[in-house]
């Protein structure tokens, strides 16, 4: 009799020494795209756990001036150094980096929140509604982000809840369309023309069909959405059309630090490198939930 | 309806050609070891289900593998060996001295070109002829199609056509240098029954005045047997029987032809249950021990768990089979 | 008008339909209205297989359509029961409309990719309000058994079945709510020969086991000889023939039906025939003007097809076709004793 390996393939497959931890780690790393997708992921969560973790991990108040310990480059006390105010730059940088991921998140959540059933209703409901919503939306559109952010907050005035409501604003149009086309592919399906012969109700399909269908594409949308949303929260604070002095935030910094650059490069450089980071983060992020949800390229603005 | 001369040389000439792929670990056996050849002349049926390998076969013929396909094997056209060959050299025989045909023709034409130029670029090519010159043969090659008033149309693009037009266009640049071979893709599939057979007679037309070879590659076996010289029956990759048309239909070699024709409906039939084939098609992409079809092969015996070759039952037909021509329990299927 | 069966047991009653897309001409400028469906009348028997076959453009699939209440017609109706489908204001609630059951061609789009085998199965129970929870689980998997699934594949997702499997879950989901009548639309069309075999002896079995009435639309006529008793010809929105299926087929009398008929290869390398081609492209439902929609193509037609609609003419019991040369070519042969009723 042969060895207990040979015989139907199916056989020895089930032989083979296969830890199932192994396979559903890697299962979850095809998920997520790959390579790509899990170091955005980890990075992501390293930042964000950053962020959250700010009171523990900076190691003085990001707002505390010491007129005594101006523009020091790194050493024990203050590891990337001190600012023209003497606030720790390390310190500064960490809040900072909370400030401008609350408000990349709260400003795509805002987005989806309204891009979400603008695209929804109007891919689902189509004609009329289906013209005046994605009109309106488009409006939005037709205007170049920045420009738009920046006349927002000349109108309301600058700080990080309008900075959120601006960038969102900007948001919303690419969040409904996004969905609006899923919709419009979800719909053409049969198994919805054969929920409503059996008797499902619009609101049923919408809620048990179209929604579940539609989160790919919108999910991936959303989180390379985040990404632009740091950039452009950067750039508005860089502009000091943004979050105020003396809230930490890496736009300022690198706004600020820029006047400093041949004195004390590390405050440019630190906010720089963190917000890069961020912004690498978010992309990989995005693209690898892209190829592991299996949303094609021509779907995501 | 011309058969070609028994003598006559192959035209095309396959050695045990196998195709792989490579994805994500997994190795998937979209074609194994098929070997048949073609004479000049004759038009050759290949007829499968889908997944069966034949258009991964008509891709490999035509040199249009991707480059992560593993080719292996020895492909021959009229005695040169094609695979291993340059692009360039691949290049200059496509759409020259052998043509391909798919089953969608709007996918084959260029939406925003018109007509009468696609046809055109062929020609221009392959040959050293002027504008003027081009224009005029492509013209001729678009009535020679059927395509009526050619010149008018010349210059419409290809949403003005139906998609019966459409494959007529795709034959003419097809066939606008004089192929010695044409390789069709279920040329007809997508198209509708009348539209069909006005295209599969202008293809028998065409073979006709110009003695040109065909490998026709379908899953209809109407389209088999009305167009088809011989038949090549493929299933999960591998080449299962050859044969010539008639014996095909009345006294198939293999167990999965013998099944395939019990599941063609018929009028004749009306009310009966039809035969079904047990199980589904093996996953190419696990290693695969044996002869391929046994786990829902009726007839299947303890030998099947070794890979039969393709061996002769006559001159004209040959079976992968241990029990090629003898499995059923007497003489020829009749229905 | 009346079924086989007799019209008092006739399932489906479809009386004088038409559906028309586009809008008509407004204020003086020409409008584009296509008829997609023109006139048809037919009915279905308890049990009966009732096929429609045509080409592109013939109109086959916005008729099957407007009789699962897909559309809405524009003109017509059709009777189920006592009851106008086409008229159903209460949309999907109504208990009318569940007795109805579309099955569709493509296999994979007919289910969520996201869900779970018995999840769309159990779709019209959930969304009926249909029977407990744990009453629907056994009818779920009594579905499955009736459909030839196994029970281990309740929890698979569609990519994880074949195409054989996959209509088979439509076709459970079709049948969740007890229809008397199912739809199919090209059911088979995208399956391999051998698969499409099983769902022929499905479709089959549920027809003498549940006398299930089933309107089979499809172009494939082989698979319609097989499967049906009578079939409906139907060109450019028009039923040119109809009848029983080997009337029509042995002895088909429109020109169109001949030329399609003609036009199937034969599965039978010794019968090759050249069949005579049909000039022209096939018209798009409602692009032809007046007369008889084939008049154009037609090899058989005279200078009366392209004024006239040619009236519905009975060839034998049950077979009538519409074409003014068949019918008066059956008049001049005037020796056979059954009358020739020309209903207008």
């Amino acid at each position: 009799m042969t060895t207990i390996f040979e015989g139907p393939p199916a056989l020895q497959a089930a032989g083979r020494l296969d830890y199932p931890e192994r396979r559903r780690l890697r299962s979850l790393a095809r998920r997520v795209g790959g390579a790509p997708g899990v170091v955005g992921l980890l990075l992501l969560l390293v930042l964000v756990l950053l962020a959250l973790g700010a009171p523990v991990v900076a190691t003085h108040s990001p707002v505390a001036v010491n007129p005594l310990a101006v523009l020091q480059s790194p050493h024990g006390g203050a590891l990337l150094g001190t600012d023209e105010l003497g606030r720790d730059v390390f310190s500064r940088v960490i809040y900072g980096l909370r400030t401008s991921l609350a408000v990349a998140f709260g400003s795509v959540a805002l987005a989806v929140l309204v891009g979400l059933p603008v695209g929804l209703l109007a891919g689902y409901i189509g004609g009329v509604v289906d013209m005046v919503l994605m009109r309106s939306v488009d409006l939005l559109l037709a205007f170049p982000a920045l420009l738009l952010a920046i006349v927002i907050v000349a109108i309301l005035g600058a700080g990080e809840a309008v900075t959120i409501l601006a960038v969102g604003i900007i948001f919303v149009p690419i969040i409904a369309r996004v969905v609006r086309s899923a919709v419009l592919v979800v719909r053409g399906h049969s198994y919805v023309k054969g929920a409503r012969a059996r008797g499902a109700s619009h609101l049923r399909i919408m809620a048990t069909h179209v929604v579940p269908n539609i989160l790919p594409p919108a999910v991936v949308q959303a989180s390379v959405l985040t990404g632009f949303a740091m950039l452009i929260e950067a750039s508005l604070a860089f502009l000091g059309l943004g979050v105020q002095p003396p809230t930490p935030d890496l736009g300022s910094m690198l706004a600020e630090g820029g006047g400093y650059a041949t004195q004390a490069p590390w405050i440019e450089l630190a906010a720089g490198v963190f917000l890069a980071l961020a912004i690498l983060a978010f992309n990989l992020t995005g693209r690898g939930l892209q190829r592991g949800l299996g949303v094609r390229d021509e779907v995501i603005q | 309806m011309t058969r070609p001369a028994v003598e006559a040389p192959p035209i095309v000439e396959l050695s045990h050609a196998s195709v792989a792929f490579a994805n994500e670990g997994a190795t998937t056996s979209a074609v194994h070891d098929v070997s048949f050849s073609v004479r000049e002349g004759e038009i050759f049926g290949i007829v499968g289900e889908s997944g069966c390998g034949k258009s991964t076969l008509a891709q490999m013929l035509m040199g249009l593998l991707p480059g992560t396909a593993k080719v292996s094997g020895s492909l021959r056209y009229k005695g040169e060996e094609l695979l291993g060959q340059s692009a360039e050299e691949w290049r200059r025989l496509r759409g020259n001295r052998m043509s391909l045909i798919s089953q969608d023709p709007r996918a084959a034409l260029d939406a925003v070109t018109p007509i009468g130029h696609q046809v055109a670029e062929t020609i221009r090519a392959h040959r050293k002829v002027s504008r003027r010159e081009a224009r005029a043969l492509a013209i001729a090659a678009l009535a020679d199609t059927g395509i009526g008033r050619a010149e008018e149309r010349y210059g419409d693009p290809p949403h003005r056509f139906s998609g019966g037009m459409c494959q007529r266009v795709v034959i003419a640049a097809a066939l606008a240098n004089q192929p010695d071979l044409l390789i069709a893709d279920e040329p007809t599939t997508a198209l509708d029954v009348t539209i069909q057979a006005q295209i599969l007679a202008l293809l028998r037309g065409l073979r006709e005045r110009s003695n040109m070879t065909v490998i026709l590659i379908t899953h209809d076996m109407g389209v088999i047997a009305q167009m088809c010289d011989r038949v090549g029956v493929m299933y999960a990759g591998e080449l299962v029987e050859v044969a010539n048309v008639q014996e095909i239909f009345t006294r198939p070699g293999h167990p999965y032809t013998e099944a395939l024709f019990g599941a063609i409906p018929s009028a004749r039939r009306h009310g009966q249950p039809l035969q079904t084939i047990p199980g589904q098609v093996p996953d190419l992409s696990k290693p695969l021990a044996g002869c391929r079809f046994k786990d829902r092969c009726r007839y299947r015996i303890e030998q099947c768990d070794q890979p039969p070759a393709l061996a002769e039952i006559s001159p004209s037909q040959a079976a992968a089979c241990w029990k090629r021509g003898s499995f059923r329990s007497g003489g020829d299927r009749r229905d | 008008m009346t079924s086989p069966a007799g019209d008092d047991r006739a399932v489906l009653r479809v009386e004088h339909v038409s559906k028309q897309f586009g809008r008509p001409g407004l204020l003086g400028r020409a409008g584009r209205v296509v008829h997609a469906v023109n006139d048809v009348s037919f009915s279905v028997g308890r049990a009966e297989v009732v096929a429609i076959v045509g080409e592109t453009g013939s109109g086959k699939s916005t008729l099957g359509n407007c009789v699962s209440g897909l559309l809405r017609p524009t003109a017509g109706q059709v009777w189920f029961g006592s009851e106008d489908v086409a008229q159903d204001r209460q949309g999907r609630r109504s208990q009318l409309r569940r007795k109805i059951q579309p099955v569709f061609q493509d296999p994979r789009g007919s289910l969520d990719p996201r869900w779970p085998v018995e999840r769309t199965i159990s779709e019209p129970l959930d969304a009926c309000r249909i029977g407990t929870p744990r009453e629907r689980r056994e009818k779920v998997a009594s579905l499955m058994e009736r459909v030839g699934l196994p029970s281990f594949v309740a929890r698979r997702r569609p990519d994880q079945l074949s195409g054989g499997q996959q209509q088979r879950v439509a076709i459970a989901a079709a049948l969740a709510l007890d229809p008397e009548l199912l739809v199919a639309d090209e059911p088979v069309s995208a399956l391999d020969v051998s698969v499409q075999a099983q769902i022929l002896n499905l479709f089959e079995s549920l027809r003498a086991d549940l006398g299930l009435a089933i309107l089979f639309i499809s172009h494939d006529l082989s698979v319609v000889q097989h499967l049906s008793d009578r079939v409906l010809v139907m060109y450019a929105g028009r039923v040119v023939e109809s009848g029983p299926v080997e009337q029509v087929f042995d002895h088909p009398v429109h020109p169109y039906t001949k030329a399609l008929l003609d036009a199937i290869p034969a599965a039978d390398p010794s019968d090759r025939r050249v069949p005579v081609p049909l000039k022209g492209e096939i018209a798009a439902a409602g692009s032809v003007g007046a007369g008889c929609v084939f008049a154009a193509r037609c090899p058989e037609a005279v200078t009366a097809c392209t004024t006239t609609v040619p009236p519905e003419t009975d060839f034998a019991p049950g077979h009538r076709a519409s074409c003014l040369v068949a019918a008066a070519a059956r008049s001049e042969s005037a020796s056979s004793p059954t009358e020739e009723r020309l209903t207008p």
